[in-house]
């Protein structure tokens, strides 16, 4: 199954991507582990006729070098869906786009490199009220938000929200994204 | 850690965000229903505790799966659910719910006298009796019983099967083989177009959904059983694949004969689906082709619980798509409210048709001249509510080839 933009993450980031990137009339697939409370943007992405995959999961990417090609999912097995690029918006911890070992923090999907605190007992701060610091964690990219894994930038897997490293807008860095794609 | 102390079916997982009580049809529409988060990851800590905790009002569940399509960190939600029915749940089970569930045995006793059952399951004299007597809902139009069964029509009338290079088995289902045999025909000449041969099962039970939801496990895991065995004989003997042409019949025997009834069917799995995954698949390796006519005029698809939870209205949708002229409107995916027997169950029909409202509603405002779906049981629901008719996937497709093209195409 071929889309020009497949989005991993069917959040806040995912669901506003999917409708700047729809708009500009990119055929976009979301690829949604469990619904998200934002009800909105979703709702506005599928009467604009976007395809969802509620409930589905991204289990591995077929890569060519650096260039990710497709990727298969829980549900359909072994449909391969295809496209030319392709965002990772799935979010921190709660959502599943971040997991912490007892060890480190990893990007389950498709391994990229993280940003965190080699030290553990520096993950969290004592004083609840306080900014925790495992909240920053998050993926590494190069400048044009090209996610890095192993160090190399891949060509078309681009990060977006939540699952970036540092402080996030959101619906800010949703957009950013689009506005490089488009 | 966190990967080797989970129960089987993960309630440890609940983070408790209530995500799944916000996607229940069933807690928006009674108020007596506890919803998934009480009824399943909750409650399970409590009944592990005893018994006595079970919670009689579980068996308002419709089993749609909603919650766990919601449910962001993978709680098998429904699973627990129905586990906890078939557990806990030994109500005494009238007689009207195992004639409901019984599809098997009521349907081929129903065959023989179809013109007569058909006929006096309209009359309103015997509805009123039904609904008196067995307790189900007056208001509800039966399926009607076809007057042949869809195994014997195969076996006399429709063309020989023979001299194909490739072949499919067909899981019929209930519902072709006793009330709508012609979605069965319409099944054997698309993939008798798409150059494969259709054979049958061995032997063919009930999927056994409706013993599942109403509580008769042991009866559903035998029917299991007996599939699972016809299934292995036939990919063993050359079929490609098991084809369905029921969401609710394929889910079941994919995910709930293993969640629900610990029938074994790991090896079955990804061989066994619905026509239209395997048809696509197909036509994206290359190894089918289809022409198209063309096909003007807007329908509407539903998507079925079931179907949702699956991840398989793709499929459904981007064949659809491929024919030319077709508007398809994609309606937002609400339950129909029937959940196979329930629905004709009377103390559910109110609720039933409560939570079916949207969806009629959606599809008057959709200005589609008919609806497309992949359940039958959505179809009853939604022909008799909303007074559209309703088609399979397969019958929109098959009606919208050329099929002498599409033979030539696909014949080596
Ligand atoms: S959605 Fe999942 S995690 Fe959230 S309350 Fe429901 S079962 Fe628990
Ligand atoms: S299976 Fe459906 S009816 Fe049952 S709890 Fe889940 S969402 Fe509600």
């Amino acid at each position: 199954m071929k889309f020009d933009i497949i989005i991993i993450g069917g959040g806040l980031a995912g669901a506003t991507a999917g409708v700047e990137l729809l708009k500009k009339g990119r055929k976009c697939c979301i690829v949604s582990e469990g619904l998200s409370l934002h009800h909105t943007p979703m709702d506005e992405y599928l009467a604009l006729g976007g395809t969802l995959l509620p409930g589905d999961s991204v289990i591995v990417g077929i890569w060519e070098e650096h260039r990710l090609k497709a990727v298969l999912t829980r549900n359909l097995g072994n449909t391969p869906l295809e496209a030319d690029t392709f965002l990772l918006c799935t979010g921190k911890f709660f959502s599943k786009g971040l997991k912490a070992t007892m060890d480190s923090i990893v990007e389950p999907i498709f391994g990229a490199d993280v940003e965190f605190d080699p030290c553990r007992d520096r993950w969290y701060d004592s004083d609840f009220h306080a900014p925790q610091p495992f909240e920053r964690f998050g993926v590494k990219t190069d400048a044009e938000g090209r996610v890095l894994i192993a160090g190399a930038p891949c060509e078309n897997l681009i990060a977006a929200g939540e699952i970036l490293a540092g402080e996030i807008d959101i619906i800010k860095s949703a957009k950013d994204v689009c506005r490089t794609l488009i | 850690m966190q990967d080797t102390n989970i129960s089987q079916n993960n309630f440890e997982q609940c983070l408790k965000c209530s995500l799944c009580t916000t996607v229940c049809p069933m807690m928006a529409a009674n108020p007596h229903y506890p919803g998934p988060k009480q009824a399943g990851p909750d409650g399970e800590r409590y009944r592990l505790k005893d018994p006595g905790f079970y919670d009689l009002t579980l068996k308002y569940c419709l089993n749609c799966k909603r919650c766990e399509v919601a449910c962001p960190s993978g709680v098998r939600v429904g699973d627990i659910i129905q586990a906890s029915r078939l557990k806990y749940g030994r109500l005494s089970r009238p007689l009207r719910d195992i004639t409901l569930a019984s599809t098997d045995f009521v349907g081929s006793l129903a065959v023989p006298f179809a013109p007569i059952v058909n006929g006096a399951l309209s009359l309103p004299i015997v509805k009123i009796a039904m609904d008196a007597i067995l307790k189900v809902d007056r208001h509800r139009t039966f399926p009607s019983y076809s007057r042949r069964k869809f195994t014997d029509i195969f076996e006399k009338d429709l063309p020989s099967q023979e001299g194909y290079k490739r072949y499919v088995s067909y899981f019929h289902g209930c519902y072709v083989n006793y009330n709508y045999p012609q979605l069965g025909v319409d099944f054997v000449t698309l993939m008798n177009a798409c150059g494969y041969g259709v054979r049958l099962l061995d032997r063919e039970k009930c999927c056994g959904v409706a013993l599942i939801s109403n509580g008769l496990g042991k009866q559903a895991s035998e029917n299991a059983a007996v599939n699972m065995a016809s299934m292995r004989k036939a990919l063993d003997g050359g079929s490609e694949a098991v084809l369905t042409s029921s969401s609710t019949c394929t889910f079941t025997m994919r995910d709930e004969y293993d969640h629900l009834l610990g029938i074994p069917n790991e090896d079955i799995r990804p061989h066994l689906m619905l026509a239209v995954k395997f048809i696509y698949d197909r036509i994206e390796s290359g190894q089918i082709s289809l022409a198209f006519k063309e096909m003007p005029g807007r329908l509407a698809y539903h998507t079925p619980c079931h179907m949702q939870k699956l991840g398989w209205t793709v499929y459904s949708t981007e064949l659809l798509k491929m024919i030319p002229g077709l508007d398809l409107q994609i309606l937002p995916q609400e339950c129909c409210g029937i959940s196979g027997t329930f629905g004709f169950k009377k103390e559910n029909y109110p609720y039933s048709q409560k939570i079916g409202a949207k969806l009629f509603e959606a599809i008057r405002d959709s200005g589609a001249a008919a609806v497309i779906t992949d359940c039958e049981t959505c179809k009853w629901q939604i022909e008799m509510s909303s007074g559209y008719r309703v088609y399979n996937p397969i019958t929109v497709l098959l009606n919208a080839l050329d099929l002498e093209k599409t033979k030539m195409l696909n014949a080596e």
